[in-house]
């Protein structure tokens, strides 16, 4: 083993995986991977670049088309398409030094830096073109990702919180089983007040478009209505009807807790939706842009 | 005939357990009260639902109760006759009720189809609790506006291009490639912005000079002279060795077939509306900063002096000089003592210019005749050109014989001057007026009175007078004699040289330059609220018109300053310069182009400037001293042929 392993490079790996340990007990997250190594770099990039522009004379004036902003343009497109990589690089697990934690750190900071690099790159000239299009994508798709990276940094704790400890399917079994005994204890009830109980029955907990889900509104929801509908209502077994109501208003509670989690969730994951298909719109207008520029050379 | 109830449950292992219960009577009840014959447990069943009959055994009557109908084979009724022998499927509520018949029974199957509530049916968990569920898919997302991007922008575009390829000019309307325009297009393009096809006429060509030469044609066919005359080694030696960036564009030009020398490396478009900018000035100073070692290392003649900035670095003006009296006018060499130039005048401008002394105050003593202030100023005797750029060589008639009159005699009120320019002429006048007119008459030999002898004699009145009469002729020698010479009308202004073997009296030709930097281009107009003084500072004090007075470049630089603001003296208002700001590239000699909006100066601040010393004319003239431009013409005293009459 020793003839095929050298100690050194074994020493090395093992001090490579010594750190790699460290970090997982430390529950380092992608934003202060390494002491922040990419934060610095994209960081650094940032200012070379706006220092570099303000030292650098361009004539007749900054735009796209000069060296600098030859350079400039190349540097981002490139970065686009790396930025692009991290939807393929994810699907590949892999547990060596390039991992995917350090592969998502460059993507974020490596992205931010791209504000800079592609707004430079304009030499502060924007149109109704082009060429303005894909900054503006540009900008729309990292905007999204600056988003879901505040969302992805606070609102875990909100999810936990909620949560309760209980597991997704345990809060759906929670609504399953207040629906079971709703409906054993609602058999006793008049037609009349059977009817919104029913109702509540045929809710589907999921119901609502992406406006309920990330608002957390669901005015016309079944539970609620049928919970007002049997409080008013008279006559019959009050009995039953009082048990059902108790019932009702537990399920409601039940069901506030599933759609605070699926308001959660869609917070933390709307921005994906903005982030993805710009980003292939971004390749797009890039690629129209760049051989438009060509074209009309 | 009996109804069996059969009811079928499902182990654990899937196996099927039938039970069968046989219910007595010809008439059920259906419903979700416990009383019923058939109990059913469903929240949409009524608690009396439905009767169940059957009058002969065989057809089955199927009655609801309380409104709440069933379901049968889609439609929902109140009431229905089955033959149970051909069977039947009913609905109540999220249950379903079979009737068939087995022998001499009715069998009733009764059995849950739906679920008790939504929430219990089966969920994928993944795509539930996401937002998968309620939003279009990404991937679906993603291609959609790929391919939208692509369509508006490079298909369209290309298809645009395609179809107007042999189109001389595009119709008006919208053209997809518009939105491929990366700025506005300078004024003088404008029209062209509907039609890209103009300009860039192949694809993946880079803009020729073909194209621009198809509408500019004249001066801009061509480099200026003096490039055009420079080989083409001698231009590549000249340009400064490419630093990083430049090596990248080329890189990007070579790798992208961007061939360098175009029209459009100067004349850069796209660069906003309004008109082209002006050329910047690093499109001279790349070849022009430091050219001379350059062009000496590669073993070429150098007789242009290096270039970079008008405010650090720019060779002293060589202005066009006659060096000797009757010299050839030449380009001064600057650094070899005080500059002269030699026009064949004697004129000391410090006379002319004092604040009093004998000239002031002759001027003075003129003001109501002619637009003189307490003293002379520069535009007493120096006008512009109609257009302002330049001033008028002086003309002796116009700008000088207010004062220097030549008149020799009035004849019933007009006087008779002597011919400028003409030497031989004044002579000839001046003879002629001698022989022809007689010495004035004393008045003692006038009248009726009786004249004695005596008078005659020598030294008496009559002798002298007709000794008078009798020389007058040769008096016109003397006359001219005195012209030509030290002290006389000619001699004050002009060189003479006397009458030699065959010559008769002559004056130096007097030559004033018209234009003294034929290499650069200086406009008076643009620096009318500028006194004149402040560039000609040397003026007032100049004792000999041999005495240079066109401004050097410090005068200049007390304004002007590199394009990009760099200066070696401090600058109060300072004006950007660029190269172009007085070189012309296309025609030597001809006035540079430049923007309008470029071509406001900002002279106010030079004009607001303290009053300076001793040259202000308006100390003496008051504060509403005239410019060069306010002088109200007066009627000069021209020969009547220049007057046009």
């Amino acid at each position: 083993m020793a003839s095929l392993f050298p100690r050194r490079l074994l020493g090395r790996r093992n001090r490579a995986t010594q750190t790699e340990r460290v970090r997982e007990r430390k529950h380092e997250g992608f934003l202060r991977y390494a002491n922040f190594r990419w934060a610095k770099i994209s960081g650094g990039l940032c200012l070379l670049v706006i220092t570099s522009y303000a030292l650098i004379d361009v004539t007749p004036r900054p735009n796209g088309g000069s060296w600098y902003g030859y350079t400039l343009g190349t540097i981002g497109a490139l970065l686009i398409l790396w930025l692009t990589a991290l939807g393929y690089r994810k699907r590949k697990m892999t547990r060596d030094a390039w991992s995917l934690k350090a592969w998502t750190s460059a993507h974020v900071y490596l992205g931010l830096s791209l504000v800079v690099i592609g707004t430079w790159h304009t030499g502060f000239q924007l149109g109704w073109n082009v060429h303005t299009l894909a900054w503006a994508l540009m900008m729309l798709v990292i905007l999204s990702g600056l988003y879901g990276v505040i969302v992805y940094a606070t609102l875990p704790a909100a999810l936990s919180n909620n949560r309760d400890e209980m597991t997704q399917m345990q809060m759906l079994e929670a609504i399953r089983a207040f629906d079971r005994q709703l409906h054993a204890a609602a058999q006793p009830l008049s037609p009349e007040d059977t009817a919104p109980v029913l109702a509540s029955l045929d809710e589907d907990p999921f119901a609502g478009g992406i406006r309920a889900r990330l608002t957390g509104r669901y005015p016309k929801d079944a539970t609620a209505a049928a919970l007002r509908a049997l409080s008013l209502a008279h006559g019959g077994n009050a009995d039953a009807r009082q048990k059902v109501i108790g019932l009702l208003s537990q399920k409601e509670a039940a069901l506030a807790r599933l759609r605070a989690h699926l308001r959660i969730r869609a917070m933390l994951e709307i921005w994906l939706y903005v982030h993805v298909p710009l980003t292939f719109a971004l390749i797009a207008a890039l690629s129209a842009h760049i051989i438009s520029v060509f074209f009309y050379w | 005939m009996s109804f069996i109830l059969r009811r079928i449950s499902t182990t654990k292992t899937g196996k099927q357990i039938v039970r069968d219960q046989p219910l007595p009577g010809a008439s059920i009840t259906l419903g979700r009260d416990g009383g019923n014959t058939i109990h059913v447990a469903d929240l949409a069943v009524n608690p009396q639902h439905a009767t169940i009959s059957s009058a002969d055994g065989r057809h089955v009557r199927v009655q609801a109760s309380e409104g709440l109908g069933f379901d049968l084979n889609g439609r929902t009724l109140d009431i229905a006759d089955i033959d149970s022998a051909a069977g039947a499927e009913l609905r109540f509520g999220g249950h379903r009720l079979t009737i068939a018949r087995e022998g001499e029974n009715i069998i009733l199957l009764v059995e849950r189809i739906d679920e008790l509530s939504q929430s219990s049916k089966d969920v994928d968990e993944a795509r539930a609790f996401s937002l998968a569920a309620v939003m279009p898919g990404r991937r679906m997302g993603a291609w959609a506006f790929a391919l939208v991007v692509l369509f508006a922008f490079l298909v369209g575009p290309i298809w645009a291009w395609h179809s107007y390829r042999s189109v001389d000019v595009r119709p008006q309307g919208y053209h997809a490639d518009k939105a491929w325009l990366s700025g506005p297009l300078s004024s003088a393009h404008a029209s062209l912005k509907n039609d890209c096809q103009a300009c860039h006429v192949d694809a993946f060509v880079a803009v020729t000079d073909k194209a621009c030469v198809g509408c500019h044609t004249g001066e801009h066919k061509a480099m200026s002279a003096s490039h055009a005359d420079a080989s083409t080694a001698m231009l590549l030696a000249a340009r400064h060795p490419p630093g990083v960036g430049e090596k990248v564009l080329a890189g990007f030009a070579k790798a992208f077939n961007k061939p360098q020398g175009r029209c459009v490396e100067c004349h850069t478009e796209h660069e906003g509306a309004g008109p082209m900018p002006l050329t910047p000035q690093k499109f001279c100073a790349d070849c022009h900063d430091g050219m001379a070692s350059r062009l000496k290392a590669a073993g070429f003649k150098v007789d242009v002096a290096d270039a970079g900035d008008f405010g650090t670095a720019h060779p002293e003006f060589r202005p066009l000089v006659r060096a000797a009296p009757g010299a050839k006018p030449a380009r001064a060499m600057p650094g070899t003592g005080p500059l002269v130039d030699y026009d064949g005048l004697k004129f000391p401008h410090d006379v002319h210019l004092a604040a009093n002394g004998g000239v002031a105050r002759m001027a003075a003593s003129f003001r109501g005749q002619y637009d003189f202030g307490k003293k002379l100023e520069c535009q007493n005797c120096h006008r512009p050109d109609a257009d302002g750029v330049r001033i008028k060589p002086v003309v002796m008639e116009r700008d000088c014989a207010m004062c220097h009159s030549l008149a020799f005699e009035t004849v019933g009120g007009v006087t008779r001057t002597l011919r400028h320019g003409e030497p031989d002429q004044v002579v000839a006048d001046l003879y002629a007026y001698y022989r022809s007119t007689p010495p004035s008459r004393p008045l003692q030999l006038g009248g009726m009175e009786r004249r004695r002898p005596g008078q005659y004699a020598e030294g008496q009145l009559y002798n002298i007078y007709f000794r008078e009469v009798a020389v007058r002729p040769n008096r016109a020698a003397d006359a001219v004699r005195a012209v030509f010479s030290k002290g006389g009308a000619c001699y004050d202004c002009h060189t003479i040289f006397a009458p030699a073997s065959g010559n008769n009296w002559r004056v130096m030709a007097v030559n004033q330059t018209p234009r003294y930097l034929e290499k650069g281009w200086f406009d008076h107009d643009a620096h009318k609220a500028t006194k004149c003084a402040d560039c000609h500072t040397a003026a007032p004090g100049s004792k000999a018109a041999s005495d240079l007075l066109v401004p050097g470049l410090r005068q200049c630089r007390d304004c002007h300053v590199g394009e990009g603001g760099a200066r070696l003296v401090k600058v109060e208002t300072a004006t950007e310069s660029p190269c172009a700001m007085c070189h012309e590239y296309h025609s030597d000699g001809g006035k540079p182009w430049m923007p309008a909006r470029q071509r406001k100066v900002n002279s106010a601040a030079i004009t607001h400037k303290p009053l300076a010393a001793i040259y202000d004319v308006s100390l003496i003239t008051g504060t509403e001293g005239r410019g060069l431009y306010d002088v109200t013409w007066r009627t000069p005293s021209l020969h009547g042929a220049r007057r046009g009459g």
